[in-house]
């Protein structure tokens, strides 16, 4: 059902300034409809295809909508089969009427052409989610990306070739906005005139002839597959075959089935990122070796499961927003508050000490000295690996590790170090410490 | 009747020819009853419902249609599962799922190679529902150990009824009850008796007024019990969840006394709980600073000003017991930043670098005196 968009074709007799809609010579269907939807930008490339009956000579022909938010700037019409031969002369908006615009085409043939008209329109939009399982071991993982399309354009699009975009475009108008404007490139302000957001449309590649679709057996016994590719600083999904989208439903379709994933677990301490709760971390690489890595992860929640022993069933641990993973980046996804695990670095013991002084007397340097102690306890029946950060907000400094420390230690930055260590099952309490000397003053100069 | 909102489900399956586009939704109310629901209570933030059907599908495309109304369904989270079965033929392919207009509902498009019986079991993540723990502490007289029951307190918002349901928790048996839309229950959950407990009272010298004589009121010092989660103890089992306990106390006529609340955190096996119960007068603390003296001071070239000096000071606190109980007391004393002690009349313990503890038990009706002193280092003025 197409309820709001029409075309109507019109022979134009003699004057061209009448634009008294006499004889509604077509109303031509969608022969096919694509529709290319970013995220997070409220926009949505249409591209219809539609065949018009032209006669020689000058046809004038008024593309109208109502209830749909197109942005009347964005509107294009080609022939690509008659280039040269069919040409937009000109597209004017008339005053006073909203959702329309009349197009001037000068045709060099008469009868059927098909024609090609591309625009924006806002309210269709695409998100992507996962559903991840953990096996019961915790060791191996199965990832699932799916991709939920929305509609709530005002329009119904029935067998549209479906295509999301991934990646980040720049914008400087909102499309919802372009389309509610009384007249469609503003009006002129009596300063200068802004006409730079006017033209705001961004230019998208025309894609050409694509390679896809190549399979023909039945359809309908088959989960349709999401062709992927990169293009540019973005990823295009298109979903095989076309989907019937109408307004205000929504579709949710798989992207990505992957079982068997090796994952890694660590529980990470850090007081500057997550305070002095314990988390729950989650890692695996975008890449061949887990069973990935063709594509680059969208952005999206992530809803973590855990496979049990008995029959199928489930435990739900978490969720979380993942950012957009490029191919062969880590993955980390943070479970959250880690209950049954605890660290506690405790200052205990501090001196200050090798007091030099200046001309007057003065202190002019001297030393900090102190003793940390990490209490550490893991209460779950497998053992952990865990990595400790320590800020010390001071660049001048020296460490001195235990001799008989577990795991291994690593300076990050200037200021932060990291303690990697496995802690058995049941550890009631385990204890590291290290002793940081912090210079100042003159002692700075000589460190 | 009472009205109340309850999930629908309805199979179409249609045999689809060509035409994508008659999406009219028929809701057939051939509604398989469900099977074997299980809610997961494991997790704190989010409860997990699963639920089985029987689905009969057509060969073909099925249209499995799942709706709900004013249930707390986080729509994302539903998911579907065909269960493994003996004689597995299935070749069942989940399709896509969409989403009707305005409606809380999404329609699976289910292909099946044949005309079969399926068993799946469909899980969601159900909002407005979850369980909270209490405890009842009945404490004996002598206060040397207690019964603990523990109490498992379903809350059901969901906008669900849910007649003879199983409910998991992280550990031990499922369990079935059933619970209506609206509808709080409490429930037993363990018991254990006679659970060994320590009662310490605790005074922080860094909060607390250190002469009661300079204060108004009483100075009350916070007491607690201390049990621990282990098995030689009864317990030990599983970790104990964080709730409310109220405590109670025998008080030697068959009758009993409400002793106090507290929360009780999250205590792992092997770990210990400790409950508050209240302030004790009966133990009296008064700490003093006896003495201070300068020491090693520094002063620039023109002798104007010191820059640098060390401290002698001592600390004596007195800490009386009315009781006719010997009295199990922690001392906590706040230290400076750079310190070292010189002398003290009864071991302690250093918490961190600036607080050190005396664990002292005073016997009925006596007074104990606890003296140490210290030096504080490179103290600038």
């Amino acid at each position: 059902m197409f309820k709001q968009m029409l075309i109507l074709i019109f022979a134009i007799l003699l004057s061209p300034t009448l634009y008294a809609k006499i004889d509604l010579v077509t109303l031509p269907v969608r022969d096919q409809v694509q529709l290319t939807i970013y995220n997070p930008a409220d926009l949505t490339l249409v591209r219809e295809q539609r065949t018009l009956t032209l006669k020689q000579g000058t046809n004038r022909l008024e593309f109208g909508w109502a209830d749909t938010l197109i942005d009347p700037t964005s509107v294009h019409l080609e022939a690509p089969q008659h280039a040269g031969q069919v040409n937009l002369l000109d597209v004017s908006y008339p005053p006073n009427v909203k959702g329309s615009a009349i197009w001037t085409i000068e045709s060099q043939i008469a009868g059927k052409i098909p024609v090609e008209i591309t625009f924006f329109v806002s309210g269709i939009s695409w998100r992507a989610f996962y559903m991840a399982t953990l096996s019961t071991d915790e060791k191996t993982m199965r990832l699932q990306n799916y991709v939920r399309v929305n509609n709530h354009s005002g329009e119904d699009y029935a067998n549209a070739q479906t295509r999301v975009v991934v990646g980040k475009i720049q914008l400087l108008d909102d499309i919802a906005q372009l389309a509610r404007r009384s007249s469609p490139y503003g009006v002129p302000s009596s300063m200068m005139p802004q006409m730079a957001a006017s033209f705001a449309s961004v230019e998208i590649e025309d894609l050409g002839a694509r390679s896809v679709l190549a399979e023909s057996i039945p359809m309908a016994f088959k989960r349709k597959k999401i062709i992927k590719e990169g293009l540019s600083e973005y990823f295009l999904y298109t979903i095989e075959g076309t989907e019937s989208i109408l307004d205000g439903w929504g579709k949710r379709l798989i992207s990505l089935d992957v079982s068997d994933i090796p994952v890694r677990t660590l529980y990470r301490y850090d007081e500057y990122r997550y305070g002095t709760q314990a988390q729950h971390l989650l890692f695996f690489k975008n890449d061949e070796v887990h069973h990935l890595g063709d594509t680059p992860l969208p952005n999206g929640k992530v809803t973590i499961y855990r496979q049990l022993v008995d029959n199928q069933h489930l435990s739900y641990v978490g969720d979380m927003y993942t950012k957009y993973i490029p191919v062969n980046q880590e993955v980390e996804l943070n479970l959250g508050q880690a209950r049954h695990i605890k660290v506690e670095p405790v200052l205990m013991d501090y001196k200050t000490g090798n007091y030099v002084f200046d001309f007057d007397g003065n202190i002019a340097g001297f030393i900090r000295v102190q003793n940390w102690q990490v209490k550490l306890e893991n209460s779950r029946d497998i053992s952990v690996d865990m990595e400790i950060f320590q800020h010390f907000e001071h660049p001048y400094w020296e460490i001195k590790n235990s001799e008989d420390m577990l795991g291994s230690y690593e300076k990050v930055d200037v200021d932060t170090v990291k303690y990697r260590l496995t802690l058995p099952p049941y550890t009631k309490e385990h204890l590291f410490t290290y002793t940081i000397t912090l210079f100042e003053g003159e002692h700075r100069q000589k460190h | 009747m009472k009205r109340t909102t309850s999930l629908t489900w309805a199979v179409i399956s249609l045999l689809f020819l060509f035409s994508e586009v008659t999406w009219a939704r028929i809701k057939l109310v051939a509604l398989p009853e469900r099977e074997a629901t299980v809610i997961r209570l494991d997790n704190p933030n989010a409860t997990l419902l699963e639920e089985e059907r029987v689905l009969t599908l057509q060969q073909g495309i099925n249209k499995v249609d799942f709706s709900w109304k004013e249930v707390q369904i986080q729509p994302d989270s539903i998911r579907l599962t065909v269960l493994e079965q003996q004689n597995a033929i299935t070749a069942i392919t989940m399709l896509n799922v969409s989403y009707p207009p305005n409606e809380q509902a999404l329609v699976w498009e289910i292909a099946s190679s044949i005309a079969q019986q399926v068993r799946v079991r469909i899980s969601y993540l159900l909002n407005k529902i979850d369980r909270l723990v209490t405890y009842k502490a009945m404490v004996r007289k002598d206060e040397s150990s207690l019964d603990l029951t523990s109490f498992l307190v379903l809350r059901n918002f969901s906008g669900e009824n849910l007649p003879s349901t199983r409910f998991q928790l992280d550990y031990g048996e499922a369990f079935e009850s059933a619970i209506l839309n609206g509808e709080t229950k409490r429930m037993q959950f363990f018991r254990a008796e006679k659970l060994p407990i320590k009662k310490h009272f605790t005074f922080d010298a860094s909060q607390m007024p250190w002469d009661h004589k300079m204060v108004r009121n009483n100075v009350g010092i916070p007491v607690h019990y201390k049990l621990e989660n282990t098995t030689d103890n009864g317990l030990g089992k599983h970790a104990l969840w964080n709730g409310k306990a109220r405590l109670y106390g025998e008080d030697g006529h068959g009758s009993t006394i409400f002793l106090g609340e507290d929360t009780a955190k999250f205590t792992p096996v092997g770990q210990s709980l400790k409950l508050t119960i209240g302030k004790s007068r009966d133990v009296v603390v008064t700490q003093r600073k006896t003495s201070e003296k300068r020491l090693n001071e520094r002063r620039n070239h023109k002798k104007t000003q010191a820059v640098l000096y060390d401290t002698e000071e001592t600390m004596r606190v007195e800490v009386e017991n009315f009781k006719e109980q010997v009295a199990f007391i922690t001392l906590r004393e706040p230290m400076p930043q750079e310190w070292e002690i010189k002398e003290t009349s009864h071991p302690y313990k250093k918490e961190n670098n600036q607080e050190i503890i005396f664990d002292i038990q005073v016997p009925e009706k006596e007074k104990m005196v606890v003296i140490y002193t210290y030096y504080q280092r490179n103290v600038r003025p």
